[in-house]
Protein backbone atom coordinates (compact mmCIF):
# COMPACT_ATOMS: atom_id res chain seq x y z
CA UNK A 1 0.00 0.00 0.00
CA UNK A 2 2.34 2.53 -1.27
CA UNK A 3 -0.49 5.52 -1.81
CA UNK A 4 -1.10 5.13 2.27
CA UNK A 5 2.28 5.31 3.19
CA UNK A 6 2.60 8.23 0.73
CA UNK A 7 -0.67 9.83 2.55
CA UNK A 8 0.41 9.39 5.96
CA UNK A 9 3.88 10.54 4.93
CA UNK A 10 2.37 14.04 3.54
CA UNK A 11 -0.54 14.38 6.37
CA UNK A 12 2.95 14.00 8.81
CA UNK A 13 5.03 17.00 6.58
CA UNK A 14 1.80 19.02 6.66
CA UNK A 15 1.30 18.91 10.53
CA UNK A 16 4.59 19.91 11.47
CA UNK A 17 4.67 22.80 8.77
CA UNK A 18 1.42 24.09 10.48
CA UNK A 19 2.58 23.69 14.00
CA UNK A 20 5.79 25.31 13.09
CA UNK A 21 3.94 27.76 10.96
CA UNK A 22 1.76 29.14 13.89
CA UNK A 23 4.24 29.12 16.22
CA UNK A 24 6.65 31.18 14.54
CA UNK A 25 3.55 33.58 12.71
CA UNK A 26 5.60 32.65 9.11
CA UNK A 27 2.20 30.42 8.15
CA UNK A 28 3.01 26.59 7.03
CA UNK A 29 4.20 27.33 3.49
CA UNK A 30 7.60 28.30 4.23
CA UNK A 31 8.49 24.86 5.49
CA UNK A 32 5.97 23.01 3.82
CA UNK A 33 7.34 23.74 -0.20
CA UNK A 34 10.75 23.01 0.79
CA UNK A 35 10.00 19.76 2.56
CA UNK A 36 7.61 18.61 -0.50
CA UNK A 37 9.88 19.44 -3.28
CA UNK A 38 13.27 18.54 -1.71
CA UNK A 39 12.16 15.12 -0.05
CA UNK A 40 8.71 14.19 -1.06
CA UNK A 41 9.63 14.39 -5.08
CA UNK A 42 6.71 16.55 -5.45
CA UNK A 43 6.47 18.86 -8.32
CA UNK A 44 7.24 22.13 -7.66
CA UNK A 45 3.97 23.66 -9.01
CA UNK A 46 1.97 21.14 -7.03
CA UNK A 47 3.96 21.71 -4.19
CA UNK A 48 3.08 25.68 -4.39
CA UNK A 49 -0.39 25.08 -5.55
CA UNK A 50 -1.21 22.68 -2.43
CA UNK A 51 0.51 25.18 0.42
CA UNK A 52 -1.32 28.45 -1.26
CA UNK A 53 -4.61 26.23 -0.52
CA UNK A 54 -3.63 25.51 3.08
CA UNK A 55 -2.59 29.18 3.31
CA UNK A 56 -6.17 29.91 2.80
CA UNK A 57 -7.28 27.36 5.47
CA UNK A 58 -5.18 28.97 8.39
CA UNK A 59 -5.80 32.11 7.92
CA UNK A 60 -9.59 32.00 7.55
CA UNK A 61 -9.25 29.46 10.43
CA UNK A 62 -7.34 31.65 12.77
CA UNK A 63 -8.73 35.00 11.90
CA UNK A 64 -11.88 34.04 13.11
CA UNK A 65 -10.15 34.08 16.25
CA UNK A 66 -8.14 37.13 16.16
CA UNK A 67 -10.92 39.10 15.15
CA UNK A 68 -12.90 38.71 17.78
CA UNK A 69 -9.67 39.82 20.72
CA UNK A 70 -10.18 43.34 18.33
CA UNK A 71 -6.34 43.62 17.65
CA UNK A 72 -6.65 43.18 13.90
CA UNK A 73 -6.97 46.31 11.91
CA UNK A 74 -9.77 45.41 9.58
CA UNK A 75 -9.57 48.69 8.07
CA UNK A 76 -5.80 48.53 7.70
CA UNK A 77 -5.96 45.21 6.06
CA UNK A 78 -8.67 45.23 3.57
CA UNK A 79 -6.63 49.01 2.27
CA UNK A 80 -3.28 47.05 1.91
CA UNK A 81 -5.43 44.13 0.76
CA UNK A 82 -5.45 46.28 -2.98
CA UNK A 83 -2.25 45.87 -3.34
CA UNK A 84 -1.38 42.50 -2.10
CA UNK A 85 -4.15 41.23 -4.91
CA UNK A 86 -2.81 42.61 -7.38
CA UNK A 87 0.48 41.71 -6.74
CA UNK A 88 -0.32 37.94 -6.08
CA UNK A 89 -2.24 38.42 -9.62
CA UNK A 90 0.93 39.28 -11.21
CA UNK A 91 2.81 36.67 -9.35
CA UNK A 92 0.59 34.07 -10.12
CA UNK A 93 0.87 34.98 -14.11
CA UNK A 94 4.77 35.54 -13.70
CA UNK A 95 5.12 31.71 -11.64
CA UNK A 96 3.04 30.59 -14.89
CA UNK A 97 5.03 32.00 -17.57
CA UNK A 98 8.11 30.69 -15.85
CA UNK A 99 6.74 26.82 -15.28
CA UNK A 100 5.73 27.11 -18.97
CA UNK A 101 9.42 27.97 -20.40
CA UNK A 102 10.79 25.21 -17.87
CA UNK A 103 12.78 28.15 -15.56
CA UNK A 104 11.50 26.36 -12.28
CA UNK A 105 15.24 26.47 -10.98
CA UNK A 106 14.57 30.28 -10.54
CA UNK A 107 11.94 29.61 -8.40
CA UNK A 108 13.67 27.45 -6.04
CA UNK A 109 16.49 29.96 -5.66
CA UNK A 110 14.04 33.06 -5.15
CA UNK A 111 12.73 30.57 -2.07
CA UNK A 112 15.65 29.72 -0.57
CA UNK A 113 16.19 33.59 -0.65
CA UNK A 114 13.14 34.25 0.72
CA UNK A 115 13.70 32.10 3.58
CA UNK A 116 16.69 33.10 4.31
CA UNK A 117 15.84 36.64 4.35
CA UNK A 118 12.81 35.88 6.84
CA UNK A 119 15.55 34.43 9.55
CA UNK A 120 16.56 37.96 10.31
CA UNK A 121 13.08 39.25 11.51
CA UNK A 122 12.79 36.15 13.68
CA UNK A 123 15.75 36.75 15.42
CA UNK A 124 15.09 40.93 15.69
CA UNK A 125 11.29 39.55 17.06
CA UNK A 126 12.19 39.25 20.37
CA UNK A 127 13.27 42.54 21.05
CA UNK A 128 10.35 44.19 19.81
CA UNK A 129 8.35 46.71 21.79
CA UNK A 130 5.54 49.02 20.43
CA UNK A 131 7.36 51.57 18.18
CA UNK A 132 8.01 54.76 18.76
CA UNK A 133 5.45 57.21 17.73
CA UNK A 134 5.68 59.04 14.29
CA UNK A 135 3.76 62.00 13.31
CA UNK A 136 0.86 61.45 11.24
CA UNK A 137 0.66 62.24 8.06
CA UNK A 138 -1.99 62.89 5.04
CA UNK A 139 -2.32 59.19 4.72
CA UNK A 140 -3.14 58.57 8.67
CA UNK A 141 -6.38 60.96 7.99
CA UNK A 142 -7.55 59.76 4.74
CA UNK A 143 -7.13 55.78 5.39
CA UNK A 144 -8.26 56.37 9.28
CA UNK A 145 -4.96 54.04 9.96
CA UNK A 146 -5.88 54.04 13.78
CA UNK A 147 -7.30 51.69 16.92
CA UNK A 148 -6.24 50.73 19.41
CA UNK A 149 -6.24 47.70 21.50
CA UNK A 150 -5.83 45.81 24.81
CA UNK A 151 -2.60 44.47 25.42
CA UNK A 152 -2.51 41.78 27.78
CA UNK A 153 1.25 41.50 28.25
CA UNK A 154 1.43 44.79 29.09
CA UNK A 155 -1.74 45.53 30.45
CA UNK A 156 -2.84 48.56 28.88
CA UNK A 157 -5.08 49.83 26.28
CA UNK A 158 -2.49 50.72 23.64
CA UNK A 159 -3.78 53.16 20.96
CA UNK A 160 -1.56 53.65 18.10
CA UNK A 161 -1.64 55.45 14.56
CA UNK A 162 -0.32 54.55 11.17
CA UNK A 163 1.52 56.21 8.66
CA UNK A 164 3.31 56.25 4.97
CA UNK A 165 0.11 54.25 3.70
CA UNK A 166 1.67 54.64 -0.14
CA UNK A 167 5.28 52.85 1.59
CA UNK A 168 2.75 50.56 3.13
CA UNK A 169 1.30 49.94 -0.13
CA UNK A 170 4.80 49.44 -2.11
CA UNK A 171 5.75 46.57 -0.06
CA UNK A 172 2.63 44.48 -0.35
CA UNK A 173 2.60 44.82 -3.58
CA UNK A 174 5.80 42.46 -3.51
CA UNK A 175 3.94 40.52 -0.66
CA UNK A 176 1.35 39.68 -2.91
CA UNK A 177 4.18 39.00 -6.13
CA UNK A 178 6.09 36.80 -3.51
CA UNK A 179 2.92 35.13 -2.47
CA UNK A 180 1.69 34.10 -6.34
CA UNK A 181 5.34 33.24 -7.53
CA UNK A 182 5.84 30.70 -4.47
CA UNK A 183 2.56 30.18 -2.80
CA UNK A 184 3.38 30.74 0.41
CA UNK A 185 1.74 33.85 2.51
CA UNK A 186 4.55 35.82 2.69
CA UNK A 187 3.56 36.64 6.00
CA UNK A 188 7.13 38.15 6.97
CA UNK A 189 6.93 40.56 4.20
CA UNK A 190 3.63 41.62 5.22
CA UNK A 191 4.77 42.15 8.79
CA UNK A 192 7.39 44.33 7.50
CA UNK A 193 5.16 46.37 5.18
CA UNK A 194 3.13 47.23 8.57
CA UNK A 195 5.72 47.28 11.05
CA UNK A 196 8.72 49.34 9.57
CA UNK A 197 6.76 50.61 6.75
CA UNK A 198 3.70 52.31 8.31
CA UNK A 199 4.91 52.26 12.31
CA UNK A 200 2.32 49.90 13.68
CA UNK A 201 2.61 47.93 16.55
CA UNK A 202 3.98 44.63 16.11
CA UNK A 203 0.51 42.76 17.61
CA UNK A 204 -1.46 44.56 14.96
CA UNK A 205 0.66 43.60 12.46
CA UNK A 206 1.11 40.14 12.81
CA UNK A 207 -2.94 39.61 13.31
CA UNK A 208 -3.45 41.73 10.37
CA UNK A 209 -1.28 40.00 7.90
CA UNK A 210 -2.22 36.80 9.09
CA UNK A 211 -5.77 38.28 8.19
CA UNK A 212 -4.94 39.28 4.97
CA UNK A 213 -2.95 36.40 3.58
CA UNK A 214 -6.36 34.27 3.17
CA UNK A 215 -7.41 37.07 0.45
CA UNK A 216 -3.80 37.37 -1.09
CA UNK A 217 -3.55 33.74 -1.46
CA UNK A 218 -7.83 33.17 -2.61
CA UNK A 219 -6.59 35.24 -5.33
CA UNK A 220 -3.48 32.90 -6.65
CA UNK A 221 -5.45 29.86 -6.11
CA UNK A 222 -7.93 30.43 -8.30
CA UNK A 223 -5.52 31.21 -10.94
CA UNK A 224 -2.97 28.19 -10.44
CA UNK A 225 -6.56 26.46 -10.20
CA UNK A 226 -6.72 27.73 -13.80
CA UNK A 227 -3.58 26.82 -14.89
CA UNK A 228 -3.47 22.84 -13.20
CA UNK A 229 -1.45 23.52 -10.66
CA UNK A 230 -3.74 22.01 -7.86
CA UNK A 231 -3.57 18.57 -6.95
CA UNK A 232 -6.83 17.46 -5.21
CA UNK A 233 -5.69 15.06 -3.03
CA UNK A 234 -2.43 16.83 -2.10
CA UNK A 235 -3.77 19.60 -1.91
CA UNK A 236 -7.02 18.28 0.50
CA UNK A 237 -4.51 16.27 2.49
CA UNK A 238 -2.15 19.20 3.09
CA UNK A 239 -4.70 21.77 3.72
CA UNK A 240 -6.35 18.62 6.48
CA UNK A 241 -2.68 18.86 8.12
CA UNK A 242 -1.81 22.25 8.16
CA UNK A 243 -4.97 23.15 9.84
CA UNK A 244 -4.37 20.24 12.71
CA UNK A 245 -0.83 21.77 12.83
CA UNK A 246 -1.55 24.70 13.20
CA UNK A 247 -4.62 24.20 16.12
CA UNK A 248 -1.87 22.16 17.98
CA UNK A 249 0.11 25.55 17.35
CA UNK A 250 -1.68 28.10 19.09
CA UNK A 251 -2.48 25.66 22.17
CA UNK A 252 1.10 25.49 22.63
CA UNK A 253 2.45 28.84 22.09
CA UNK A 254 0.02 29.66 25.31
CA UNK A 255 1.55 27.38 27.13
CA UNK A 256 5.27 27.57 25.98
CA UNK A 257 8.14 30.86 26.66
CA UNK A 258 9.16 29.59 23.15
CA UNK A 259 12.68 31.34 22.94
CA UNK A 260 14.23 27.87 22.78
CA UNK A 261 11.46 26.66 19.58
CA UNK A 262 12.05 29.42 17.57
CA UNK A 263 16.01 28.83 17.82
CA UNK A 264 15.03 25.35 16.35
CA UNK A 265 12.75 26.70 13.93
CA UNK A 266 15.52 29.21 12.74
CA UNK A 267 17.76 26.23 12.45
CA UNK A 268 15.21 24.55 9.59
CA UNK A 269 14.82 27.63 7.94
CA UNK A 270 18.97 28.27 7.14
CA UNK A 271 18.93 24.78 6.42
CA UNK A 272 15.95 24.68 4.24
CA UNK A 273 16.94 27.81 2.72
CA UNK A 274 20.13 26.89 1.86
CA UNK A 275 18.73 23.23 0.43
CA UNK A 276 16.65 25.56 -1.93
CA UNK A 277 19.51 27.65 -3.50
CA UNK A 278 21.39 24.42 -3.67
CA UNK A 279 18.49 22.47 -5.66
CA UNK A 280 18.14 25.35 -7.84
CA UNK A 281 21.47 26.05 -8.82
CA UNK A 282 21.88 22.12 -9.54
CA UNK A 283 18.49 22.33 -12.26
CA UNK A 284 20.37 25.39 -13.55
CA UNK A 285 23.42 24.15 -14.75
CA UNK B 1 -25.22 40.63 16.83
CA UNK B 2 -21.65 42.73 15.97
CA UNK B 3 -20.72 42.52 11.90
CA UNK B 4 -17.49 41.50 13.39
CA UNK B 5 -18.70 38.37 14.97
CA UNK B 6 -20.51 38.00 11.37
CA UNK B 7 -17.43 37.57 9.52
CA UNK B 8 -15.75 35.69 12.37
CA UNK B 9 -18.18 32.78 12.27
CA UNK B 10 -18.65 32.95 8.30
CA UNK B 11 -15.03 32.63 8.04
CA UNK B 12 -15.51 29.26 10.56
CA UNK B 13 -18.16 27.93 9.02
CA UNK B 14 -16.44 27.92 5.53
CA UNK B 15 -13.52 26.34 7.22
CA UNK B 16 -15.27 23.63 8.85
CA UNK B 17 -17.52 22.69 5.51
CA UNK B 18 -14.43 22.62 3.49
CA UNK B 19 -12.53 20.63 5.78
CA UNK B 20 -15.63 17.67 5.96
CA UNK B 21 -15.87 18.00 2.24
CA UNK B 22 -12.75 16.72 1.59
CA UNK B 23 -12.29 14.34 4.63
CA UNK B 24 -15.71 12.81 3.21
CA UNK B 25 -13.95 12.72 -0.20
CA UNK B 26 -10.87 11.05 0.96
CA UNK B 27 -13.20 8.40 2.21
CA UNK B 28 -15.12 7.92 -0.85
CA UNK B 29 -12.02 7.75 -2.78
CA UNK B 30 -10.05 5.58 -0.79
CA UNK B 31 -12.17 2.64 -2.35
CA UNK B 32 -11.49 3.31 -5.57
CA UNK B 33 -9.04 2.57 -8.17
CA UNK B 34 -8.52 6.55 -9.11
CA UNK B 35 -6.88 6.56 -5.15
CA UNK B 36 -3.65 5.37 -6.02
CA UNK B 37 -3.44 7.57 -9.26
CA UNK B 38 -3.90 10.74 -6.98
CA UNK B 39 -2.21 10.25 -4.49
CA UNK B 40 1.68 9.31 -5.22
CA UNK B 41 4.05 12.35 -6.55
CA UNK B 42 3.55 11.40 -9.95
CA UNK B 43 0.05 12.17 -10.35
CA UNK B 44 -0.95 14.18 -13.36
CA UNK B 45 -4.48 15.48 -12.09
CA UNK B 46 -4.89 19.07 -14.22
CA UNK B 47 -7.84 21.27 -12.90
CA UNK B 48 -7.28 23.76 -15.80
CA UNK B 49 -10.17 21.47 -17.27
CA UNK B 50 -12.17 20.73 -14.17
CA UNK B 51 -15.69 22.36 -14.74
CA UNK B 52 -17.69 23.34 -11.44
CA UNK B 53 -20.66 21.68 -13.45
CA UNK B 54 -19.17 18.22 -13.47
CA UNK B 55 -18.16 18.81 -9.86
CA UNK B 56 -21.63 18.79 -8.94
CA UNK B 57 -22.66 16.49 -11.19
CA UNK B 58 -20.14 13.74 -9.46
CA UNK B 59 -21.21 15.13 -6.16
CA UNK B 60 -24.48 13.66 -6.68
CA UNK B 61 -22.67 10.49 -8.13
CA UNK B 62 -20.58 10.17 -4.92
CA UNK B 63 -17.59 10.62 -6.63
CA UNK B 64 -14.99 11.19 -4.31
CA UNK B 65 -12.58 13.50 -6.36
CA UNK B 66 -15.35 16.00 -6.81
CA UNK B 67 -15.89 15.96 -3.02
CA UNK B 68 -12.04 17.15 -2.46
CA UNK B 69 -12.36 19.68 -5.62
CA UNK B 70 -15.41 21.25 -3.67
CA UNK B 71 -13.99 21.44 -0.72
CA UNK B 72 -10.98 23.07 -2.00
CA UNK B 73 -13.54 25.53 -3.87
CA UNK B 74 -15.35 26.17 -0.52
CA UNK B 75 -12.13 27.14 0.66
CA UNK B 76 -11.25 29.74 -1.89
CA UNK B 77 -14.54 30.88 -1.75
CA UNK B 78 -14.59 31.99 1.88
CA UNK B 79 -12.10 34.92 1.70
CA UNK B 80 -14.15 36.47 -1.40
CA UNK B 81 -17.76 36.15 1.27
CA UNK B 82 -15.27 37.44 3.90
CA UNK B 83 -14.40 40.61 1.47
CA UNK B 84 -18.34 40.60 0.69
CA UNK B 85 -19.24 41.08 4.40
CA UNK B 86 -16.42 43.64 4.80
CA UNK B 87 -18.32 45.63 1.84
CA UNK B 88 -21.41 45.63 4.17
CA UNK B 89 -20.10 46.67 7.26
CA UNK B 90 -18.27 49.90 5.92
CA UNK B 91 -21.88 50.55 4.38
CA UNK B 92 -23.39 50.49 7.71
CA UNK B 93 -20.38 52.23 9.21
CA UNK B 94 -21.58 54.91 5.94
CA UNK B 95 -17.94 54.28 5.27
CA UNK B 96 -17.25 55.96 2.02
CA UNK B 97 -13.90 55.35 1.06
CA UNK B 98 -13.78 52.18 2.82
CA UNK B 99 -16.60 50.40 0.20
CA UNK B 100 -14.78 51.72 -2.20
CA UNK B 101 -11.53 50.30 -0.77
CA UNK B 102 -13.19 46.84 0.10
CA UNK B 103 -14.97 46.88 -3.69
CA UNK B 104 -11.49 47.60 -5.58
CA UNK B 105 -10.38 44.00 -3.15
CA UNK B 106 -13.10 42.19 -4.50
CA UNK B 107 -12.81 43.42 -8.19
CA UNK B 108 -9.14 42.30 -7.88
CA UNK B 109 -10.32 38.62 -6.15
CA UNK B 110 -13.51 38.50 -9.21
CA UNK B 111 -10.74 39.32 -11.67
CA UNK B 112 -8.75 36.46 -10.68
CA UNK B 113 -11.58 33.86 -10.82
CA UNK B 114 -14.13 34.67 -13.35
CA UNK B 115 -12.15 37.53 -16.13
CA UNK B 116 -8.77 36.17 -16.15
CA UNK B 117 -9.78 33.03 -16.82
CA UNK B 118 -12.00 34.18 -20.00
CA UNK B 119 -8.87 36.03 -21.73
CA UNK B 120 -6.13 33.41 -20.67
Amino acid sequence: MMEVEFLILLLISSIIAGFLGSLTGLGGATVLVPIYTLFLGIPMAYATGASLISTIATSSGTASAYIKDRITNVRIGMSLEIATTGGAIIGSLLAHWIYEHHLVFILFIVFGVVILSSVYPQIEKSSLELPKPMKPDWTTKIFQLYGEYYDAALRQEVKYYGVRWWLGEIVMFFAGLISGLLGIGSGALKVIGMDWAMNLPLKVSTTTSNFMIGVTAATSSSLYWLFGYIEPALAGITAVGVIIGSYLGTKVLVKTRNTRLRLIFIIILIFLGIEMIIRGVSLWT
Amino acid sequence: MDMNDVIGYALRIGVLISISLIIIGFILLSTTPQFSELTSPNSRFNTSVVKPEEVFRGIRKGNGVDFILLGLMVLIATPVVRVVLGIIQFAMQRNVIYVIITLIVLFNLLLAIFILPLII
